[in-house]
């Protein structure tokens, strides 16, 4: 009973992380419906800049995500104006083939200035944990995971209630109309891109916090991405969170009872049997207009 | 960026060797080819090894102005590229380098790709001295011409399963993890082989995938079977992550043995305290008595090192260095550059450097006892080395202590 | 094409080892483009995945031939040929039914979707030795250089594949994966049987590109499941007929040696630089030229 519990618990945990650093990726192809490839290196961004931002400032590093966060905004949004908008005019699997070559040029930029080296981001309470009933639970992982949850949550709050989150939406579901109303659809799109990026840096703070990083591990975080959206849904902090938690407890159930080696086996077939049964996720397109 | 501005330099070295060479006509040049990953997932590594090549041919160009032998003076040049970790690049890119001429080989790192690159250097009849591939498959195909400087993969843990018999008290059980790839688990099974012939008791084999995010389930076994030891054999990045998850789940096993991982001082820093008494394999330290022709002994080595380039050093630059070093014992034994001649030189080699005493099995291999491991212990922060008895400068800490009472 | 073809085949007779080499890879990487895009270009279903049916066939045949190691040499290249087609056309056919339902992006996903599980189990069951490796025996004659021998060889795959492409295209079949591409439901309507087409196209093309993989196995003599399950594989295929032009027969080729050119030859001699140029030509491409090489030709012509 206990190992389920235990298992269950540090599925949840793992699963909030991954919904956060899943959220903006599915953003983006809902509202902008572009693959971005480089997400994994925006969340790489977001932990080099935090592990430099916290070493320098000595301050904690989830206290630098304002500052990460503000930093890949306007990252974001340069990107998707100049960039991404000129490829996507032609074709979708345009979008797809640039940010992967966008990626590839940063990941180099990454050896470069970091080298390929391993680092890590080991805050004061690294070591810590506590139990609550027969459950341990990792202080790290625990702050990581009530950080995702207030940022998916302020990310729903924004989208449901704020002028610009309505706006958003308006333009994801129904983008002709929106522009019939007077909405600058380049700029809401680069605007989507910006929010998406900024998240991504703070899911990778969340992530450096926990786990040793590199520049190769950029292609994880993007795969990881598509299997949430997959999962749960494109387009919402719910369905990014459903799918993050169910990836995280597919992950953990898999190594404890099937076989340490296996949990990327079952989270690929998972990815692939879904899009055979339910290809826009549990929760569904939020922003597909109804018929 | 140090280290950016030392390729330039050589780069620019090697482009501008043809003009060199017409203006200097005394000096010949001796060129060794070969690849290593300085992107891809093993950069980390292939740029250590990459900084021990460039590190021994610029002390043996310019502190010692070349070298000598059968009477000629020699100046050495590197002409090394990115592999990028992908076999098929570098087997194309070793094919140039033979039809351009190249006589001698350096290894890249990876098994999977030193083996389809040795097949090629194989065949072309040229030697390669390599310190990044370990896999048995490497030294089983009855190829004259590889020669590795670590013993093969499933013979590598033999020297550590030596100190754990020597531990008191004796422990009697033990659990391996290891990391599924080509090497993490031909070295796995090289532990268990030790091991057990060693007379310990397996209690549990993990295999994790490639990239583990998270190891609470194989710690939640550790935790309920309590082996003695606990030996992990992956790259630094997995030891890190298990480490601080043991940590945190506040698993306990009497002794920590962590293959890849505490050499680092990255990671030493990464677990702060918690590092203490953490074991490793490692294949060098500064530390080691062995005496040198060329460099004097491994301190002035690091010394060397260290003006030169600012990334810590770890023992692959060493193992780097040495292929170099035993190239040129090799051809001045040989009285010759000739690849043949070489190459038998090679497979009698008995050479003392400041790295080991190097010697080869008649596969190509290192010799296990002779070229084995050491064992290293973090002990108030450093590396010391605690195995074998000769190369130790300090006694191994036993049982280690609780992760809260680590000081 | 002949004359190419005959031009091609002298080619390693002249070339010093390292030009043949690339050669190979030339001839290699055209034949996969090819064969992708039967699919991807003629009928518009772009699959992110194809190197699954690299992997599945090159481990499929290694595997085989490992059981059979008293059989002639001559023998060994067929059995795992046989062995190797078969197992990504059982794969293919069994897929093609409901990732076939899939459109665009969707299917693009699904299909790298299922390159990683094939990775994954090769890597994690012990029965594939994916993460051990495989070895290949040697297939070259002993007189001939196994760089030559493997040239030839990929120079008669990639023309017998062409020549399969080809006939394809001019073919009612072919026209009607080309209508499947412009617009699938109308083509339905029309009558073309765009279910049956879609999944011959897919079949053809998993196995035609399983075949190259079995080659390319024992090119290498030894994989693992990194060697030949790789996402930059993946993404290559794409890129191919996006730099030749995408939908065309000779696009891929055009592009496939073009990227092959570019990245072994001019980038092999840049130290630590060349993922940042591959993503910039990448980023440039797209940018400048995305009907490829053959649509900036008919541009420049109309």
């Amino acid at each position: 009973m206990n190992l389920i519990a235990q298992t269950l618990a540090d599925g949840l945990v793992l699963g909030g992380i991954y919904a956060l650093a899943a959220v903006g990726f599915s953003l983006i192809f809902g509202v902008l419906h572009v693959i971005n490839l480089s997400h994994g290196i925006l969340v790489l961004m977001g932990a080099y800049l935090a592990l430099i931002l916290s070493t320098a400032l000595r301050i904690d590093p989830l206290l630098t995500m304002p500052l990460v966060m503000i930093g890949l905004f306007c990252v974001g949004y340069v990107y998707q104006r100049f960039l991404i908008q000129r490829a996507v005019d032609r074709a979708s699997v345009n979008s797809m083939l640039l940010t992967f070559g966008v990626a590839l040029m940063l990941q180099n930029a990454m050896i470069w200035l970091f080298s390929p080296d391993m680092k890590s981001i080991t805050p004061s309470y690294a070591f810590a944990s506590f139990k609550l009933g027969p459950v341990n639970f990792d202080a790290v992982r625990v702050s990581a995971l009530a950080a995702s949850l207030v940022l998916l949550s302020l990310l729903a709050l924004f989208l449901k209630f704020s002028p610009l989150g309505r706006v958003i939406r308006a333009t994801a579901q129904q983008t002709m109309a929106a522009q019939l109303c007077g909405v600058n659809v380049r700029h809401v799109y680069a605007l989507t891109f910006a929010v998406s990026a900024a998240f991504a840096g703070a899911a990778g703070i969340v992530i450096g916090i926990i786990l040793p990083f590199s520049p190769a591990d950029e292609g994880n975080w993007t795969l990881n991405a598509f299997v949430v959206v997959v999962l749960g849904g494109v387009g919402s902090p719910a369905g990014a969170l459903i799918g993050g938690l169910l990836l995280g407890i597919v992950n953990t159930l898999t190594a404890q009872y099937v076989g340490p080696a296996f949990p990327n086996v079952t989270m690929f077939l998972l990815l692939v049997l879904l899009l055979l049964v339910r290809p826009h996720g549990l929760l569904g397109n939020a922003f597909a207009a109804s018929r | 960026m140090r280290r950016r501005d030392v390729l330039r330099t050589v780069g620019a070295a090697a482009l501008a060797a043809p003009a060199v060479r017409s203006a200097q006509a005394q000096a010949k040049t001796l060129v060794f080819g070969g690849s290593v990953p300085l992107t891809g997932a093993a950069a980390e590594t292939g740029l250590n090894v990459n900084n021990g090549y460039i590190t021994a041919v610029s002390y043996l160009n310019d502190k010692l102005g070349g070298v000598e032998i059968a009477g000629e003076k020699y100046k050495l040049e590197l002409k090394l590229f990115d592999d990028a970790s992908d076999p098929a690049r570098a087997t194309t890119l070793i094919q140039r380098q033979i039809d351009d001429g190249t006589n001698f080989f350096l290894g890249s790192f990876g098994s999977n790709i030193v083996l389809p690159t040795a097949a090629i250097t194989e065949r072309a009849k040229k030697p390669m001295v390599q310190t990044g591939g370990g896999s048995d498959a490497i030294f089983t195909k009855g190829y004259k011409y590889v020669f590795g400087m670590y013993p093969r993969a499933t013979r590598q843990f033999a020297s550590t399963a030596a100190l754990f018999k020597t531990l008191t008290p004796t422990p009697t059980t033990y659990s391996v993890i290891w990391t599924n790839d080509a090497f993490s688990k031909t070295a796995g099974e090289g532990v268990k082989l030790s091991c057990d012939a060693a007379g310990f008791k397996r209690l549990d084999a993990f295999e994790l995938p490639a990239k583990p995010t998270d190891v609470s389930s194989v710690l939640g076994s550790v935790r309920a079977n309590s082996p003695d030891l606990l030996v992990c054999v992956m790259h630094d990045q997995d030891s890190l992550l298990i480490a601080r998850q043991m940590v945190a789940s506040n698993t306990y096993v009497k002794l920590l043995f962590q293959g890849l991982g505490p050499q680092l001082a990255s990671f030493r820093e990464a677990l702060g305290k918690y590092s203490e008494a953490l074991l490793c394999s490692t294949y060098w330290d500064e530390s080691v008595p062995y005496k040198d022709k060329f460099f004097g002994d491994s301190r002035k080595f690091a010394e060397y090192y260290r003006s030169k380039i600012t990334r810590p050093i770890a023992y692959h630059t060493a193992g780097a260095a040495a292929c170099i070093e035993t190239y040129i014992l090799a051809m001045q034994a040989a009285k010759s550059t000739n690849p043949e001649a070489v190459r038998e030189a090679l497979a009698v080699a008995d050479y003392e450097t400041f790295y080991s005493r190097i010697k080869f099995t008649p596969d190509g291999d290192g010799d296990p006892i002779i070229m084995g491991s050491m064992i290293g212990q973090v002990q108030k922060s450093k590396l010391e080395i605690v195995y074998p008895e000769a190369a130790s400068s300090a006694k191994a800490i036993y049982p280690q202590p609780a992760w809260d009472k680590k000081a | 094409m002949v004359a190419a073809a005959v031009v091609l085949a002298f080619g390693p007779l002249v070339l010093p080892s390292f030009y043949v080499r690339v050669g190979q890879l030339m001839l290699y990487s055209a034949g996969l483009g090819v064969a992708w895009a039967i699919l991807g270009g003629f009928a518009g279903y772009a699959s992110f995945g194809h190197a699954a049916f690299i992997g599945v066939g090159a481990f499929a045949a290694g595997l085989a031939e490992s059981y059979f190691p008293n059989l002639p040499t001559p023998l060994l290249l067929p059995l795992g040929l046989v062995v190797g087609g078969t197992c990504c056309a059982i794969l293919s056919a069994v897929i093609a039914y409901p990732i076939l339902r899939l459109r665009g992006t969707f299917f693009a996903i699904a299909m790298l979707g299922v390159s990683h599980v094939c990775a994954e189990v090769t890597n994690n069951v012990d029965f594939f030795q994916g993460s051990l490796g495989l070895n290949f025996p040697p297939i070259a004659p002993a007189s001939m250089d196994p760089a030559i021998f493997f040239y030839e060889l990929y120079l008669v795959a990639g023309l017998a594949v062409l020549l399969i492409a080809w006939k394809i295209r001019y073919s009612r079949f072919g026209a009607g994966l080309l209508s499947i591409r412009e617009d699938e439901d109308t083509a339905r309507m029309l009558g073309v049987p765009t279910e049956r087409y879609k999944r011959l196209a897919f079949v053809v093309s998993a196995v035609l590109t399983g075949l190259l993989g079995v080659i390319y196995g024992h090119s290498l003599g030894y994989i693992t499941t990194e060697s030949v399950y790789r996402d930059d594989t993946n993404l290559s295929l794409i890129v191919y007929s996006l730099l030749g032009g995408m939908g065309t027969l000779y696009g891929p080729v055009i592009g496939a040696f073009s990227l092959v050119f570019v990245t072994q030859v001019i980038l092999g001699r840049l130290l630590d630089f060349h993922l940042f140029a591959t993503g910039l030509m990448l980023v440039l491409l797209i940018l400048l030229a995305p009907g490829g090489v053959l649509g900036l030709l008919k541009r420049r012509a109309a």
